[in-house]
């Protein structure tokens, strides 16, 4: 087995004292289920060998060395970086590459296949690796649409159009409401008064303008600009590509939703309530 | 009284001593309330008139049931801690309807969803209730099939202003002496159709089927194209303007302003920002506010852009320009020729400032003719023909005066 050996040390403060995080990333292919029955052939980064529409996520501390090997067990080749902060890898069919990361830098970092970029990324192998500072609650929405059609391309090896693009299904860790609630790593429960963080990974193509009810929320992590640390905001685009932290810091109690206010994206498959909605449950 | 391309611009008269300020409508006279009635329903015949002369069929909130539906809706003005008191009567005949007041952070009762709040059926009434917080803007829109509603036409502005002063964008935070709103949507007419807008939406069906998206006119106040003709934004020399900017559509946008108005981003979503942002364009995505203050230093005329970005492929879709005209000097008729710091006024050969440094010298128009400079504040004006004129310190622009030549 051929071993490609990724190492980035991007500080060395933490390097001697850091805990080292050793996990693994099996790549899979079966299919995202939507609730109007439709299915799309999917292939995401999985925690063990069982496919899961769900990209597995990676969760580490600040100084942590991550040390992650990525299996292939898809028919075809793939590629595997962290994007912004390694090289790019190949990872031949059956094959699997060691990668080390030293998590020096807080926020939310996106691993993907860059292969034929954004179309093997769009078609599922898109996941979040989070590098925390804090040990208050944390949550995680890895938010992306989906185009009929599109992944079937991207698997017969032709690139879809985007300049058409046009997702008819909306997810939030490959689940679409009313089935996001379900997710306990996605639905933000607390209490009034907790500090709570919300990571957010744009893993899709499109824009999502992501709006709270209830609460505005102070962003401290941006990729896109991080000019806009510390703003507080009701409504915040998330870019393709690109992450965000929100702290959120509950004054009432309630359940209060939270949408893509491209109201659109809070459909699916032509059908109205679906898509990106979920609640945050906030108690006394 | 100047055109506004919307029903809250005011206008401080004077920069050394505020006068009063106008609300300036193209929908209905605006008013400071703290208890109002707002009926949601729909045209039973489409009215609505498009840039096309096309008509649409809108589903809105009205004052009154006749009242015919605007696009947007009245836009609700309070004052920051008011006790508001909302009742929604629903004259739909079909849809139930709600009011989400977003961005407000409001109680779960009064949010406006209708599984986690509650849903006014046809024929029968629903009431609201907050307490105005932070000065800003904010929406207000139907949450009931939200998607919908809201392309149907069910929303509009919302601000809340500081008590102390309307001209201010909060308390103690920035003077300005106009005001302009701007709410940007899209429309497709498809989505208009008398099927739609009349149809219930069963409160009991757990779906409703929606149409794909692709709007054919990109709206700033419920206007595009040639309609926005009638709403210049108007300003003068100096004149401190407020922009309130808020998309409630699909699209992303970006407002564009001429370098010439030296825009500045102070606010977001209701609160200040953290920086002030020193940028011409303004990126706005659905749900989004911005607070952006203008002030022009030389006249001109030009047009702002508005940009609609599709939010999938991220291709500029549409542009609507609304025209720009800077002309003259904020408030030259209210600058005395008594300025007992001017002196003598009318001058001949020499005239006193009450600043040193230099001084702009402005024809009534506001057009730079000469600057005046000297040590201190003795001036030499031999060289003005006889006539009127601004003098504008170039250190300090709020210090303005006027000067008469006689000889």
């Amino acid at each position: 087995m051929m071993k490609w050996v990724l190492m980035l040390f991007l500080g060395n403060v933490f390097v001697s004292q850091a805990a080292t995080v050793n996990t693994s990333l099996y790549i899979l292919r079966d299919s995202i289920h939507f609730d109007n029955g439709t299915a799309l052939p999917y292939t995401t980064f999985n925690a063990n060998n069982t496919f899961n529409a769900t990209n597995a996520r990676i969760v580490v501390n600040q100084g942590d060395q991550l040390d992650l090997w990525v299996v292939n067990f898809d028919s075809d080749p793939h590629e595997f970086r962290i994007q912004g902060e390694t090289t790019t890898v190949t990872i031949p069919v059956g094959d699997s590459v060691q990668v080390l990361y030293d998590c020096n830098t807080p926020g939310v970092y996106i691993f993907h296949d860059p292969m034929n970029f954004p179309d093997n990324a769009s078609a599922g192998l898109s996941g979040m690796l989070v590098v925390k500072n804090t040990s208050h609650a944390g949550f995680y929405w890895n938010v992306k649409e989906h185009q009929v059609g599109y992944n079937d391309s991207v698997f017969a090896g032709t690139s879809p159009n985007w300049m058409t693009y046009y997702p008819e299904h909306f997810t939030i860790n490959g689940r679409s409401n009313p089935n996001i609630n379900n997710d306990p790593d996605a639905r933000v429960v607390g209490n009034v008064g907790d500090t709570i963080y919300i990571y957010i990974a744009n893993t899709g193509q499109s824009v999502h303008s992501m709006h709270l009810h209830g609460y505005h929320a102070t962003v401290t992590y941006y990729s896109k600009d991080a000019s806009k640390v510390g703003w507080s905001k009701d409504s915040m685009p998330i870019y393709p590509s690109e992450t965000m932290i929100l702290e959120l810091v509950p004054d009432i109690p309630g359940e209060y939703p939270v949408h893509d206010h491209n109201l659109i994206g809070t459909t699916g498959g032509s059908l109205y309530p679906q898509g990106m909605f979920t609640t945050l449950l906030i108690a006394p | 009284m100047r055109k506004s391309i919307y029903n809250v611009q005011q206008r401080r008269i004077s920069h050394w001593v505020i006068v009063a300020f106008l609300l300036l409508a193209f929908s209905g006279k605006s008013q400071i309330d703290t208890s109002l009635t707002l009926v949601s329903k729909m045209d039973f015949q489409a009215q609505h008139e498009l840039h096309d002369g096309n008509l649409v069929h809108l589903m809105g909130f009205t004052e009154t049931l006749g009242a015919p539906i605007l696009l947007p809706s009245k836009t609700l003005i309070f004052e920051e801690g008011d006790s508001v008191h909302i009742t929604l009567w629903n004259m739909s005949q079909a849809a139930s309807h709600t009011i989400h007041l977003h961005g407000l952070d409001v109680d779960q009762a009064n949010d406006g969803v209708p599984h986690l709040s509650f849903e006014v059926a046809h024929d029968d009434s629903g009431h609201y209730y907050f307490e105005a917080p932070h000065p800003g803007t904010y929406l207000y829109h139907c949450h009931f099939t939200s998607v919908l509603h809201v392309q149907a036409g069910m929303y509009g502005l919302l601000i809340v202003k500081p008590k102390s002063d309307p001209n201010l964008t909060w308390e103690n935070g920035y003077a300005f002496d106009s005001e302009n709103a701007w709410l940007m949507s899209e429309l497709d007419t498809n989505w208009h159709h008398d099927t739609i807008i009349n149809a219930p939406h069963d409160p009991q069906s757990t779906t409703h089927p929606i149409l794909p998206y692709y709007p054919q006119h990109f709206l700033v106040n419920g206007k595009s194209e040639g309609q926005l003709d009638a709403f210049p934004l108007v300003a003068s020399v100096g004149e401190k303007v407020y922009m309130r900017l808020a998309n409630i559509g699909y699209y992303g946008n970006e407002v564009i302003f001429p370098a010439g108005m030296n825009a500045q981003i102070i606010s977001s979503d209701g609160r200040p920002l953290p920086n002030v942002v020193n940028s011409d364009t303004v990126k706005l995505f659905p749900g989004e506010r911005y607070g952006v203050l203008l002030e022009a230093d030389a006249e001109f005329n030009d047009v702002v852009q508005i940009n609609y970005v599709n939010m999938n492929t991220h291709q500029l879709e549409n542009t609507q320009e609304i025209d720009l005209t800077i002309s003259g000097f904020i408030g030259v008729d209210e600058l005395g020729s008594n300025d007992p710091l001017v002196y003598p006024n009318p001058a001949n050969q020499h005239v006193k400032l009450p600043l040193s440094g230099t001084w702009r010298v402005l024809d009534l128009a506001g057009r730079e003719l000469t600057q005046l400079n000297a040590p201190y504040f003795d001036y030499d004006v031999s060289e003005l023909p006889v006539g009127t004129y601004i003098l504008r310190n170039v250190d300090r622009p709020e210090w303005s005066v006027k000067l008469q030549i006689q000889r």
